[in-house]
């Protein structure tokens, strides 16, 4: 019998590594029955890994968990699940096609020699779902809801399979704030009913509203760990980032920006952003900074037409523009890259060179004949301005390129085929380092060079403040703020951000 | 069909890295040969000049159809419809020469070809139901109209022997002929123009293909009246051959094409497939039936040797990709 103090998770000096890299430090971090404990950091500070280690995912190399006293060596998934441990992640996996009732008793059917009991089902969905206080019909199915409430069905699958530990992974990332405040509510009932939570977050005000102490992870090593109500906004900022901000610098070149290309007034998109402002200068990089949800990426794919049925006026040169698909948008030199390079990017099963030369296709084809020995010099020309490191073989698929080098070969797609206005979501989301910087460098040296205008979403502060002339921040669909020059900084960027 | 594929697309991709269009030519041809030489060995009418006429004369209308239908599946579409369709042409042609002119007959049926295209490709793209459903309709709608529009008869079609039977050039039958242009035509569309390539990027990735300006919808629904436009030639060709024509013609027509087209290395996923792999697919199925038919096997069995066929040499594109994939 579990004392009263006891512990729901006690971890200690827990070290991980990946490929010889050592990714946790001896972290320590524990869990009170009733308890919410925030987990801040940047990305790749670490929280992920340490909740994976606590769901049971990965096995630390050193360190001691204990769970309600047991002490494990070694937890694995079936281990937690016994110790009453449930991540929440932030893709959903429930079932949308099947009911609210059925995805609460998904997998414990109660039935008996195969024959399920509707009975029980429903009656195990409206116990989970009036613990958490919430009203939700058991009848309706998953796909139907929205997106906070299905979130609340699967902590109610999570509760009713005698969940004793939540794990929260960025909950309100895509919730409205009506959304975000029933699920406060609900993990307020969870409170009630003794269930520890670890709820990881980027929303510095959340912290103070609903945990009970703050856990700050920086570079694989805990950098505070305080009282929720008390720690400041300042103290969190500072411990996420620690001193090494500094070290991030701002482009050296600063070119006088020419004419406006695109200029965007009081945009709005329904159940994205709204009252949107900023413009686009001749050979400037202007950013758009905001947390996954925010709204950047939906103004974007605006730009490139991509939501017609958005409202509000956006000037391309001077002159009304309405992008009602992409064609209108690459037809007026906009060039265009997704965030999900192998969904929406490249074709990869196709040649490396065909890649690069599509939307190029209208200036190489003659009366719609077309051969491949143009798209095929743009690839060598451009393997050496982009440094692509590959064989120059401009038909190798472009699959057998690594992430960074085929993201090359999508940006210099836009170069080849002379865009004047480049939409870029995310350019270096899943690039190494070195990708990375060539990928900065070329952005502000064609941005100079060739005077064009460029616009990229990004939640990295440390990517707006390496290549931005302009950073527009924006949270939770509304413009916050606007900075220039030297005042993009880390802590401008995260304080007005979160 | 590609939009359901997606995200098993996706992930298969990576692992599929290796050139594989050339050695998989190199294997169906050898493929071929090796057919070739054991039944000149079994038959001794078979290594023929006549026979060779009698083979491509067999294949030409699955054939013509089945150029169209590589286009197709290579922009990862199906098209189910054309046996039914070209049937249907060939009771258009039929019942309107019955009534008026042999010309205007031709004429109607070429309307009723780009007709059928025009709807299949809207139905697919405007309404996006997925190819497959959508020709699996199209298919039963024009078969059942083949009966109401003929009245259930087999119509008699005089002084129409010059598409079937007559050989204008080379000791050729007209059908030969329009089948190897078609080729030709087909080869050159798919190499060297903006349409036919658009539709391998297309096959490969829809959703990207529309972010860098490419019509997709435009493209496909073109596709589709090529598709339309060779049912019509085909029952044409069907009802000059036999001077009649007979509501149930071109039955099950569309499998031997999928067969073919197949068979010749077109990926079911979109993407990936030639001109030339479908004409050696096409030669393989046509000198197989050729060669049991001088064997005197069985007509049901060669239904059985072709969908064997079919099967094993799916299976064997799919061991290679895994080859591949585990010698990465």
């Amino acid at each position: 019998m579990p004392d009263k103090d006891m512990k729901l998770i006690s971890a200690s000096g827990i070290h991980k590594s990946f490929g010889g890299v050592e990714v946790l430090h001896g972290v320590d971090l524990s869990l009170a029955p009733g308890e919410v404990l925030a987990l801040l950091g940047e990305n790749g500070a670490g929280k992920s890994t340490l909740v994976k280690i606590i769901a049971g995912d990965y096995i630390p190399e050193q360190g001691r968990i204990t769970c309600s006293g047991v002490e494990y060596s070694s937890l694995d998934p079936i281990k937690a699940r016994e110790a009453g441990i449930r991540m929440i992640f932030q893709e959903l996996s429930d079932a949308p096609t099947l009911t609210v009732a059925e995805n609460i008793s998904m997998g414990l059917w109660g039935a008996t020699r195969g024959i399920v009991s509707w009975k029980k089902i429903n009656e195990r969905a409206e116990k989970a779902l009036s613990m958490l206080g919430v009203d939700i019909d058991i009848n309706k199915k998953v796909g139907k809801l929205r997106i906070g409430e299905r979130q609340i069905v699967e902590i109610a699958r999570a509760l009713s399979d005698n969940a004793r530990v939540l794990i929260l992974d960025e909950p309100t990332a895509a919730l409205s704030s009506a959304e975000s405040e029933r699920l406060f509510s609900v993990i307020e009932s969870l409170r009630s009913q003794k269930v520890g939570m670890i709820y990881i977050t980027h929303r510095l005000d959340e912290v103070a509203r609903i945990a009970d102490r703050v856990n700050v992870l920086r570079d694989g090593s805990v950098a505070l760990l305080a009282d929720a109500k008390k720690a400041t906004r300042g103290e969190l900022v500072s411990a996420m980032i620690g001193r090494d901000a500094s070290d991030v610098s701002h482009p050296t070149d600063r070119p006088k920006p020419g004419g406006k290309i695109l200029s965007a007034h009081n945009i709005e998109l329904d159940r994205a952003f709204s009252g949107i402002d900023f413009d686009v200068h001749e050979g400037e990089v202007v950013a758009l900074y905001g947390k996954v949800g925010s709204g950047t990426a939906e103004v974007a794919e605006t730009i490139f037409g991509l939501h017609p049925e958005h409202r509000g006026e956006i000037k391309l040169n001077g002159k009304i523009f309405s992008p009602k698909d992409p064609n209108t948008a690459i037809d007026n030199s906009i060039g265009f890259l997704p965030a999900d390079r192998q969904r929406l990017g490249a074709f990869m099963i196709r040649p490396v060179a065909e890649n690069l030369g599509v939307p190029s296709w209208p200036r190489y084809s003659n009366h719609g004949l077309i051969t491949v020995a143009p798209e095929e010099k743009a690839y060598i020309n451009w393997t050496d301005r982009l440094k692509i490191r590959s064989r120059k073989d401009p038909k190798q698929k472009i699959a057998t390129l690594s992430g960074g080098n085929q993201q090359k070969v999508l940006l210099a797609r836009w170069f080849e085929g002379s865009s004047k206005l480049l939409v870029l979501i995310e350019p270096t989301r899943g690039v190494d380092v070195g990708a990375r910087r060539d990928i900065y460098e070329t952005l502000r040296r064609s941005a100079k060079e060739q005077n064009i205008g460029i616009l990229i979403t990004t939640s990295d502060h440390e990517e707006v403040i390496q290549v931005a002339d302009r950073a527009v921040v924006m949270s939770k669909g509304h413009k916050v703020a606007e900075f220039k020059g030297s005042t993009i900084t880390t802590e401008s960027l995260i304080t007005t951000a979160s | 069909m590609t939009t359901v594929n997606d995200t098993t697309k996706v992930a298969d991709v990576t692992l599929k890295r290796a050139g594989r269009s050339v050695p998989e030519l190199a294997a169906l041809l050898i493929f071929l040969v090796a057919l070739i030489i054991f039944f000149s060995f079994a038959s001794e009418y078979f290594l023929d000049i006549e026979n060779g006429i009698n083979i491509l004369t067999a294949l030409s209308v699955a054939g013509i159809l089945a150029i169209p239908g590589t286009m197709l599946l290579i922009a990862g579409q199906v098209d189910l419809s054309i046996g039914s369709a070209a049937a249907f042409a060939g009771t258009i042609v039929g019942v309107v020469s019955a009534k008026s002119s042999l010309q205007l007959g031709i004429g109607a049926t070429i309307l009723v070809g780009v007709v059928v295209g025009l709807v299949n490709g809207y139905l697919i793209t405007k309404i996006q139901v997925n190819s497959l459903i959508t020709t699996l309709g199209t298919l039963a709608i024009l078969r059942g109209l083949c009966y109401i529009v003929g009245g259930g008869q087999t119509i008699m079609v005089s002084d129409f022997s010059f598409l079937g039977l007559d050989r204008p050039f080379l000791n050729l039958p007209t059908s030969v002929i329009i089948f190897v242009i078609i080729c030709g035509a087909g080869g050159f569309i798919m190499k060297c123009t903006t349409f036919g390539r658009s539709l391998y990027v297309i096959g490969a990735n829809p959703a990207a293909s529309r972010l860098v300006g490419i019509r997709n919808s435009r493209v496909i629904v073109i596709a589709f009246v090529l598709s339309g436009l060779a049912t019509a030639v085909a029952g044409l060709i069907l009802t000059s051959q036999l001077s009649a024509a007979a509501p149930m013609a071109a039955t099950g027509l569309e499998l031997s094409v999928i067969t073919a087209v197949v068979l010749g290395g077109a990926s079911l996923n979109g993407g990936r497939g030639t001109i030339s792999g479908t004409i050696i697919g096409l030669l393989i199925i046509g000198v197989l039936n050729n060669g049991l038919v001088l064997l005197n096997v069985n007509t049901f069995w060669q239904d059985v040797a072709r969908g064997t066929l079919l099967i094993i040499a799916v299976s064997f594109d799919q061991f290679r990709e895994r080859w591949a994939a585990n010698r990465k």
